[in-house]
């Protein structure tokens, strides 16, 4: 149960951060859109609030899309920042290329483990 | 969490520096388009804008503060340089005496800042490039 747990939770981190993409385009897509505010997805940070508050169930803590208030906004009231978007997308990619190589890993040594049995 | 917050906050610094120098070359380049403005809203001719800079200070819980970026804390005329005065009768801003009132606009000056903002830009942009590969690498070490 311990091994699909911790699969299920990287699976979920995996498909937040492809979400996450997904938001980020659509914040670059509305960089002229007056009174747009980007929008961010949280959710590594939620997990972390959950883990520090003595963890509980992780699988009911779920990504959550929220408008960015704090960064100040141009005179269009738009406070999309083209450089912020091109840093978020490389973290997320980095995020993203990680929950995957951790997964693959853990992936393996279950098919490993199986085989081995056999 | 703590290693990949660390190359994050790098990158974030980074990110503030292309965002700060960006708004630098906007400026340089609204400077240009307006050297030879000699009609305001304010009135008078055109005052060449200059950016200021600001730390991103962060507080520490022990106390103190450190820096983690940088971003724009003020654009605001530049005062320093005079205006220029040129004699054009012809001109419709010219005075009783065919003098005109001329931004304090340089375009070579001002070309020259922005070859420095577009090198800082770049060096701003080959930092972050640098984090996503020290990120590709320690990946491939679990490979």
């Amino acid at each position: 149960m311990e091994i699909h747990g911790t699969n299920d939770l990287l699976g979920r981190l995996l498909a937040a951060a492809g979400e996450r993409s997904r938001v980020i385009a659509t914040n670059l897509a509305n960089e002229n859109t007056p009174g747009y505010r980007r929008v961010v997805l949280r959710f590594e940070e939620l997990l972390r609030g959950a883990l520090e508050k003595g963890g509980g169930d992780l699988s009911k803590v779920i990504p959550r899309l929220e408008e960015d208030l704090v960064t100040p906004a141009r005179p269009d009231g738009n406070n999309v920042d083209l450089e912020k978007e091109m840093n978020a997308l490389r973290q997320n990619r980095i995020l993203y290329e990680s929950y995957a190589a951790v997964l693959a890993t853990r992936l393996e040594i279950l098919r490993s483990s199986i085989e081995s049995g056999r | 969490m703590d290693g990949i917050g660390k190359l994050f906050s790098g990158m974030n610094a980074a990110a503030s520096g292309l965002s700060a120098e960006r708004a630098r070359i906007d400026v340089i380049a609204r400077n240009i388009a307006n050297a030879q403005t000699t009609r305001t809203p304010e009135g008078g001719p055109y005052r060449r804008q200059v950016v200021h800079f600001e730390p991103i200070l962060e507080r520490l819980a022990g106390g103190g503060s450190r820096t983690t970026g940088v971003r724009v804390s003020r654009v605001a005329a530049d005062v320093a340089t005079p205006l220029e005065r040129i004699y054009d009768p012809s001109h419709p801003d010219a005075g009783e005496d065919g003098f005109v009132w001329m931004p304090n606009v340089n375009t070579v000056r001002e070309m020259a800042d922005l070859i420095t903002a577009m090198r800082a830009y770049e060096a701003n942009l080959a930092m972050q490039e640098e984090f996503v590969q020290m990120a590709e690498r320690a990946l491939r070490l679990a490979q």
